[in-house]
């Protein structure tokens, strides 16, 4: 893939590209246009929590005190291809261990996970802890299923730093940050398909929608973070690390992780509908009659409002209103106390120059996300498959994937023979 | 380059070139001289047509979006609360029938225009912008059966260039059409004249089934199609629109769906349907039916109209219904045949049925996405249903006797968007009061 030109975009923008494009011509590209940015933090690997997936400690929060994912993100897919032994094992966490030391854990660092998926296990001869992929509504019948052994998800404020990062692990960049790597993945793994990548953050999604030609109504705010226009991510709405932890078995302090990414059609979402209507498809009804959103959900602190009352009317919303709410639907989906099962670290894409989501979920068992992905879909509902059926009508799923994220003791070539 | 002669085949006559500036400049010209025929003049049209083009003139003209939209066709102004007449039918073109796992698909398309989207009990109005270059639609029905199935299955649209994606993907509108009845569709913009594929995706019907559909259309299905878009032939669409007269614009009643079923394909339509506009085969200015393969327009099977008829639209009348006649009744305009069918296998075990069809109240189209249920002797939520020898209806297990009453209410009306004469009625639908006679 060719770089994208630097006079057709923004700062922001361009960088956001690099990212998408990827590889060792981006990242120089990278460097030379940010000389001189203050030097990133780098790391220490001793001090480090022992589930991967547990970075809320070291986000940054809102104004409101929800916590904010870091804007660059990068979904690389690897195969295995030497042996699974201790010999590659050491390999692999001395080259996780390096990239601790070059960066710091934090946003400002970069933040990772190692995944596997039940491919990985059936190429080592074991019983995958996790289903194999497969459709989970009667509207995607036709996506693809991750297959590639492993997939790292890595993220930073940085664009520069994650896209370096993942350089480090292909073994191509020696010295990420000034650290000397102690080892990479060369040999062991493979880069796989496909590469995925994305960007999250008030006002990004208004830039680079721009720049794909996407039409905006006013309406659109300019500091939205979420391309359908909304903030996202609320504390309430998200399960706390703890409630998405494996909690026994080998892979205790781990969790799993769903990935579905979707391609947006925002033409008719913005266009054709209303802010009213946004908000009544993105929330409930009742939000866009009783204005509780605003514009891209400042009116909404912590919480969405709609676990309770709104989510127990979802049924009968239909019937009366002849549409329903996305989070309403979510909601029904959720613990009795009213805790979400998933844990979202989604982000924003323009893959393939389309508008799209990478849906990207920890929960304790695929089952949970399967639980709350039928209750979003709404299909038991009196509506039709799409149409009113919260967000159904503008969000098209292109492929899913499930994978393991285990403690990070066992991050490198898990077995449970070990 | 330009050609004057206005008895063009429809394509323009002048040399192709690859400068997006010089591809205006053509179509500002001959889209020009296709409106002067046509008497449908705007000023720029005037400017433009002098009988050649330079780029300067291009330039002046603005470009075909802006020389003539479905702006300039004159509306209905105040309509009444009730399905009526607009001032114009639109013409069509059809594109081949795509037959598609249980499916017969049959696409076809004409100009931009606005329709209603439904929200609860809110029409809104969704209007074309600049960019839209057609409102692409797909009528589909049972390829077995010819049941026409109107309701959301949640389908997708991809459009493709030369196996690159064109904008982004659509879920077109499940909707209502004077013209047609359901088919879904939705205004879709392409950037260029040129030849598209069109990716269509049927996922399964998640709407009761009951009878010979039961475990049919369980499938998700894909076909494709070929799309030939030009702005001239836009313009030639809007041109060869057809007015009613004056006097029935806005008068409560319905355009005549476009009668298929008869059409032989060797004869010009005949009037009863107000002509050329609703010809299937639209050509534009050429009256010849020319069925060759580069136009298109080639139906498949056109012998005996065997399985590749074009089903009729509409739903029986009300007399064709079985069981008891609980009368027709109207709410919102909308008709609603209500029969109390006894022993049928559409009802539970052990219980007798209430069946409910409700329907448009001059071409008896299905009125799909509707919330009903029924109070006072009986209470029932009433089940959206596609039944092989019943059709859609809404549906409940009841057990009623002599002298019973209730009352048939519409928590929501039918959700399916609106052309235009439609976009008035099936809004307000107070409840209507059902009687079983005493005997």
């Amino acid at each position: 893939m060719t770089l994208p030109s630097i006079d057709a975009h923004t700062r922001r923008g361009y960088l956001k590209r690099l990212v998408a494009v990827g590889g060792t011509a981006a990242l120089a590209a990278c460097v030379e246009l940010s000389p001189g940015d203050e030097a990133v933090p780098t790391g220490d690997p001793t001090n480090r929590p022992a589930s991967q997936h547990a970075w809320n400690d070291v986000l940054r929060s809102d104004a409101d005190g929800n916590l904010l994912a870091p804007e660059h993100h990068i979904l690389l897919p690897l195969e295995l291809e030497g042996e699974p032994d201790e010999r590659s094992r050491e390999q692999v966490e001395q080259t996780f261990r390096s990239l601790e030391r070059a960066y710091e854990f934090s946003p400002d660092g970069v933040l990772f996970t190692v995944n596997y998926s039940p491919a990985y296990f059936e190429a080592i001869g074991e019983s995958p802890p996790i289903p194999r992929p497969e459709p989970l509504t009667s509207i995607e019948g036709n996506i693809d299923l991750d297959d590639a052994d492993v997939l790292i998800h890595l993220a930073s404020d940085s664009p520069q730093v994650v896209l370096e990062a993942e350089e480090a692990l292909l073994g191509n960049e020696p010295e990420p940050n000034g650290v000397e790597m102690e080892a990479a993945l060369t040999d062991i793994f493979a880069p796989g398909d496909p590469r995925r990548t994305g960007f999250v953050g008030e006002g990004l999604p208004v830039e680079m929608a721009r720049e794909e030609g996407i039409d905006l109504p006013e309406e659109l705010h300019e500091d939205a973070p979420f391309l359908m226009g909304f903030r996202s991510g609320f504390a309430e709405a998200q399960a706390p690390e703890s409630r998405v932890t494996i909690d026994d078995g080998p892979y205790e302090g781990g969790s799993t992780m769903h990935i579905e990414s979707l391609e947006l059609n925002l033409r008719q979402w913005f266009e054709q509908d209303d802010h009213f209507l946004r908000v009544a498809q993105m929330f409930s009804p009742e939000h866009a009659q009783e204005e509780l959103v605003g514009e891209i959900g400042e009116r909404l602190d912590q919480s969405t409002g709609v676990f309770g009352d709104i989510a127990d009317r979802t049924a009968d919303d239909a019937r009366t209103e002849g549409l329903v709410g996305h989070a309403q639907k979510a909601a029904r989906a959720r613990d009795e106390d009213g805790t979400p099962p998933l844990l979202r670290r989604d982000f924003n894409t323009l893959d393939g120059g389309s508008a799209g989501v990478h849906f990207l979920s920890h929960q304790r068992t695929i089952a949970d996300f399967v639980r709350v992905r039928e209750a979003m879909a709404g299909e038991d509902l009196s509506l039709g498959r799409r149409l009113n059926n919260g967000i159904l009508q503008y969000i098209f799923v292109r492929s899913r994937g499930n994978y393991l994220t285990p403690p990070r003791s066992l991050r490198a070539l898990p077995t449970e023979s070990a | 380059m330009n050609d004057d002669n206005p008895s063009n085949d429809g394509e323009p006559t002048i040399e192709h070139t690859n400068s997006p500036l010089s591809r205006r400049a053509l179509l500002g010209a001959s889209a020009a001289a296709t409106i002067s025929l046509a008497g449908c003049l705007s000023d720029e049209a005037d400017e433009a047509d002098d009988g050649g083009t330079t780029d300067d003139d291009a330039a002046d003209d603005g470009g075909p979006e802006e020389t003539q939209s479905f702006d300039e066709l004159p509306v209905v102004e105040d309509p009444p609360d009730k399905v009526y007449k607009p001032t114009h039918r639109e013409p069509f073109v059809h594109l081949e029938m795509v037959e598609a796992g249980e499916y017969m698909l049959l696409p076809h398309f004409t100009y931009p225009h606005q329709f209603w989207l439904m929200s609860g009990a809110e029409a809104v109005e969704e209007r074309p912008t600049v960019e839209d270059s057609m409102h692409l639609m797909v009528a589909f029905w049972d390829s077995e059966t010819g049941a026409i199935l109107p309701v959301d299955a949640g389908a997708e649209m991809v459009i493709t260039q030369d196996g690159e994606q064109v904008g982004e993907p659509v879920a077109p509108w499940p909707m209502l059409a004077q013209e047609m009845g359901f088919h879904f569709g939705d205004n879709v913009a392409v950037p260029d004249d040129g030849t598209y594929t069109v990716e269509l995706t049927m996922n399964p019907i998640g709407v009761r089934k009951t009878g010979a559909f039961e475990g049919r259309f369980e499938e998700t299905v894909n076909a494709t199609f070929e799309l030939e878009y030009s702005d001239q032939q836009r313009q030639e669409l809007l041109a060869n629109t057809e007015f009613l007269d004056e006097d029935e614009w806005g008068e409560p009643g319905a355009l005549e769906p476009t009668d298929h079923g008869d059409h032989d394909h060797d004869e010009h339509e005949s009037d009863d349907h107000g002509g050329h506009g609703d010809d299937s085969h639209e050509h534009g200015d050429d009256d010849s039916h020319e069925h060759s393969d580069e136009d298109g327009h080639e139906h498949g099977n056109d012998d005996g109209h065997g399985s590749h008829d074009i089903p009729s639209p509409s739903l029986p009348p009300a007399e064709e219904y079985p069981g008891q006649d609980l009368g027709t009744h109207t709410s919102g305009d909308a008709a609603f045949v209500v029969r109390y069918l006894e022993g049928t296998r559409l009802a539970d075990e052990g219980e007798n049925y209430l069946l409910v069809s409700p329907r448009t109240p001059h071409n008896r189209f299905p009125l799909p996405d509707m919330s009903l249920s029924v109070d006072g002797d009986v209470e029932a939520e009433l089940v959206q249903t596609l039944d092989s020898d019943q059709g859609h209806h809404y549906g409940a297990s009841v057990t009623l006797e002599p002298g019973d009453e209730f009352d048939l209410i519409v928590e929501s009306p039918p959700q399916v968007a609106r052309h235009q004469g439609y976009e008035t009625a099936f809004i307000e639908m107070p409840p209507m009061t059902v009687e079983v006679p005493d005997e």
